[in-house]
C-alpha cells in the first residue's frame, strides 16, 4: 500500500484552478519532492494532504485513510511544517516545543530520540523568544515541533525558503537523517538544486503535474543536446535568436546562455556558431554540459 | 485536561508578555469610571441665576430664600429692569432669570395662585431643561406649603416620590453602562482579536492539525480574557461604591453571577466574530460595528429605548447589552433578588449557547 495515494484531485479558488487532475503516489520511506515555481499549487497540495483543505473532486488517501472522512485520525500521525513561520513568536523556544508536545499528548522527553540532533543545536537558544531566532533556527524549531509526536509522515512546505545556503544544506542533512529513522517525507521547494536530494520528485506548474520520476531519470531523459556559453548581451541575443531557424530551445541561465539542440547536433552546432559570426556577436566558448533539473523542467514545459 | 491547562498557560504568557495591552485593559476601566464620574454629570449645582423681584414683599422674599437655600441655584444678580436681565445674560453669563410679578403676594392670597416668568439660556438644551425642572419643583413646593398654611386644604396635591435614585444621581446610570462596555471590549474584542491573530499567523492551522479538541482551543482562549474582564469589572464596582457612593442594594454574589453570565455571552459573541473574520483588522471592525456600536446606542445606556422607532427597539433585543443593563440596575439599585432577574439571566445564557454552537461548527470548517 502506498503511503499517499492521490487520484484525480482538482481544486479551484474562484476563477483560479489551483490544482488540475493531480495523480501522485508516495511510497513508504521515501523523500518525495514537489518542485515548482511560486504559485504552482504546492501549498494548496499540502493543505489538502494535511486535511486543512478539501479537494473539489478526486480522492486522497494518506496511510490508507481518506483525507475528507478520516481527517481526525490522519492528524494524529502526520507532522506539518507550514510555508510561513507558524509558531508563537512571544513564546520561548522551549515553551513552543513544550506547548506542541502537550497538544500531541506527548512530552519533550518521550521523543527525544527523533529530534535530538536538531534539539542539540537549539539548546543554547532555548529561552529566546521564537520570533527572535534566525531564519534557519526558526525552521529547525518548527521541525522539532512537527516531529515531537513521532509522526509516520512529515510534510514540509518550502522549509528552506528564506534560509541561508549553509543552513539549507544542514537542513537537508537533517531531513535525510529523519528519513533513515523511518519517517516518510514530503517536501516542496522552489529551488531546483534541492530537487536532486529527493528520492523522487514531481515537477509542478500552474497546478499541473508535468513529470514524476527520480531526479536521475528525469535528467537522463533530457532529449536535447545542451550547451552553455557566456555572453554580455543576453537580452539582445534572445531577440536575435528568433531568426535562427534550426529546432532548438534557448534561455538565459544566470549570466550564461543555455541552448539545447534537437536536430542533428553535428550540423546544428556549426550552424549556430556561423549564425553568431554572421551577426557579429561576441561570445565565450560554447561548451557542452550535462543538464540539471532546471534545464529538464524548462524542456518539459516547452514540450507541453 | 492537560491540553487545556497548557493552552491556558500559553494564553497567560501572551497576556503577561504584551505589557502595553495588559496595561490598557486594566487602566481603561478605571479611567472611564473616573472620567464619567467626575466630568459627566447630569446633576447641576450652584447654577448662576438672576432674580428680578418686582413684588418686593414678604412672599417673594421667602420664595427667593427657598430658591437660594436649595443648593441648586446661586443668585448672582438682582436686576431692576428687564433690560438689565438681558445684560446679565450676556455679561455675567447667568443660566436663568426669574421674574416675580409686582402683585405676587396679592395674587396668592386672592387666587391661591400666581404667575412667575422664567427666562432660560437654551444654548445648552440639557442644562436649561434640568434647571427648569429644579425651579419648577421648588416653586411647586413653595406654593403647596403656602396653601397648607391657610385653612383651605381643598387643592389637589401631587407628591412625586422618586424611588431608587432619589437624587437623580447620574452615577447610577453610567456605572452599569461602563461595566457593559468594558466587558464587551475585554472579553469579546480581545478574545476575537487574539483568535484572529492565530489565524493570521498560521498558528491556528498548527493547532488544528494536532489532535487537541477544538473546544479546548476556544475555551482556553476565552477563559483568560473572562478573568481579565472580571478583574476590571470588580475594579469598576469598587471605585463606584467607594468613590461615587453607588449603592449595591442587592446581593453582591448575584451581581457577580450576573457579570459572569454576561461575560460568557460577550465571549461567545467574540468567538462568533472570530469565526467569521480572517484577520485581526476584520475582527476589530466587526466587533466595533457589530457589537460595540449597538451596545452603546441600543442598550438604553445613553439613549432611552422607549422613544426609539419600533425597528430599533426590536434590534436592541437581539444584543445582550440591553438585558444585562436592565438586570444589573435591578440588582445594584433596586436590590432585586435572583427570582426577579432570572429571566434576563436566561436570555443571556440562551444567546451564549446559540453563539457558541455557531462558532464551534465554524472553527474547523474545511473548504
Amino acid at each position: 500500500m502506498p503511503e499517499i495515494a492521490i487520484q484525480h484531485i482538482n481544486k479551484r479558488f474562484g476563477k483560479v484552478q489551483a490544482l488540475k487532475d493531480i495523480n501522485i503516489t508516495v511510497e513508504n520511506g521515501e523523500v518525495f519532492g514537489l518542485v515548482g515555481p511560486d504559485g504552482a499549487g504546492k501549498s494548496t497540495m499540502f493543505n489538502i494532504l494535511t486535511t486543512l483543505l478539501k479537494p473539489d473532486s478526486g480522492e486522497v488517501e494518506v496511510l490508507g485513510m481518506d483525507v475528507v472522512k478520516d481527517y481526525l485520525q490522519i492528524r494524529q500521525v502526520i507532522g506539518y511544517l507550514p510555508g510561513v513561520f507558524s509558531l508563537y513568536p512571544d513564546l520561548s523556544v522551549q515553551e513552543n516545543l513544550a506547548f506542541f508536545a502537550t497538544m500531541y499528548k506527548s512530552s519533550i522527553l518521550d521523543n527525544m530520540s527523533l529530534i535530538k540532533p536538531i534539539w542539540k543545536q537549539l539548546v543554547p537558544f532555548k529561552d529566546r523568544p521564537a520570533g527572535k531566532l534566525s531564519g534557519g533556527m526558526k525552521q529547525k524549531l518548527a521541525l522539532c515541533c512537527a516531529l515531537i509526536h513521532k509522526p509516520k509522515l512529515l510534510f514540509l512546505d518550502e522549509p528552506t525558503t528564506g534560509v541561508d545556503p549553509v543552513s539549507r544544506r544542514e537542513f537537508w542533512d537533517i531531513l535525510k537523517d529523519i528519513q533513515h529513522k523511518g519517517v516518510t517525507v514530503v517536501v516542496s521547494t522552489p529551488y531546483m538544486d534541492e530537487a536532486t536530494r529527493c528520492d523522487r520528485i514531481a515537477l509542478i506548474q500552474n497546478g499541473e503535474i508535468i513529470k514524476i520520476d527520480t531526479p536521475n531519470k528525469i535528467i537522463s531523459n533530457f532529449r536535447g543536446h545542451l550547451f552553455t556559453m557566456k555572453t554580455d548581451d543576453i537580452f539582445g541575443l534572445m531577440q536575435l535568436m528568433e531568426q535562427f531557424e534550426l529546432r532548438c530551445n534557448y534561455y538565459p541561465y544566470g549570466e550564461h546562455f543555455h541552448i539545447a539542440f534537437y536536430d542533428d547536433v553535428e550540423k546544428a552546432l556549426p550552424a549556430f556558431e556561423e549564425f553568431l559570426q554572421q551577426h557579429e556577436r561576441e561570445h565565450g566558448e560554447i561548451k557542452p554540459i550535462t543538464p540539471n533539473i532546471e534545464d529538464c523542467f524548462i524542456e518539459l514545459i516547452q514540450m507541453k | 485536561m492537560k491540553e487545556l491547562r497548557m493552552i491556558l498557560y500559553k494564553e497567560l504568557i501572551h497576556i503577561v508578555r504584551d505589557k502595553i495591552t495588559l496595561f490598557l485593559v486594566l487602566a481603561i476601566p478605571i479611567m472611564l469610571v473616573l472620567l464619567f464620574g467626575f466630568t459627566i454629570s447630569t446633576e447641576i449645582r450652584n447654577a448662576q441665576i438672576a432674580i428680578l423681584d418686582q413684588a418686593k414683599d414678604g412672599q417673594s422674599a421667602s420664595l427667593i430664600d427657598k430658591i437660594s437655600s436649595s443648593g441648586y441655584f446661586q443668585i448672582v444678580a438682582y436686576p431692576e429692569t428687564e433690560s438689565e436681565i438681558d445684560r446679565d445674560f450676556k455679561e455675567i453669563d447667568i443660566k436663568l432669570a426669574l421674574i416675580i410679578p409686582p402683585d405676587f403676594e396679592h395674587a396668592l392670597e386672592k387666587d391661591k395662585m400666581a404667575t412667575l416668568q422664567v427666562i432660560n439660556d437654551v444654548s445648552d438644551l440639557n442644562v436649561a431643561s434640568i434647571l427648569n425642572n429644579y425651579l419648577l419643583a421648588i416653586t411647586h413646593d413653595y406654593i403647596n406649603e403656602y396653601n397648607n398654611m391657610g385653612e383651605e386644604t381643598g387643592s389637589v396635591e401631587i407628591v412625586t416620590n422618586m424611588l431608587y435614585n432619589p437624587e437623580s444621581n447620574s452615577v447610577y446610570m453610567f456605572v452599569p453602562g461602563i461595566i457593559t462596555l468594558i466587558m464587551i471590549i475585554v472579553t469579546a474584542l480581545m478574545s476575537s482579536i487574539t483568535l484572529a491573530r492565530e489565524k493570521e499567523t498560521g498558528t491556528m492551522n498548527m493547532l488544528l492539525i494536532t489532535p487537541v479538541k477544538k473546544v479546548y482551543v476556544i475555551i482556553g482562549k476565552v477563559i483568560p480574557y473572562m478573568c481579565l474582564s472580571l478583574i476590571s469589572t470588580i475594579m469598576i464596582i469598587v471605585i463606584s461604591v467607594f468613590v461615587f457612593k453607588m449603592p449595591v442594594n442587592g446581593s453582591i454574589w448575584l451581581l457577580l453571577l450576573l457579570c459572569i453570565v454576561f461575560m460568557f455571552t460577550a465571549a461567545s459573541f467574540g468567538m462568533m466574530i472570530s469565526a467569521i473574520s480572517k484577520t485581526q483588522i476584520d475582527a476589530m471592525m466587526v466587533t466595533m460595528m457589530g457589537l460595540f456600536l449597538p451596545t452603546v446606542l441600543l442598550s438604553g445606556f445613553l439613549f432611552p429605548l422607549d422613544n426609539m422607532p419600533m425597528f430599533f427597539q426590536v434590534l436592541a433585543d437581539v444584543f445582550p447589552a440591553k438585558w444585562f443593563i436592565i438586570a444589573i440596575k435591578d440588582v445594584m439599585i433596586k436590590g432585586s433578588g435572583f427570582f426577579d432577574i432570572w429571566k434576563y439571566l436566561g436570555i443571556l445564557i440562551l444567546m451564549a449557547i446559540i453563539l457558541i454552537t455557531i462558532s464551534l461548527t465554524n472553527v474547523d470548517k474545511r473548504k
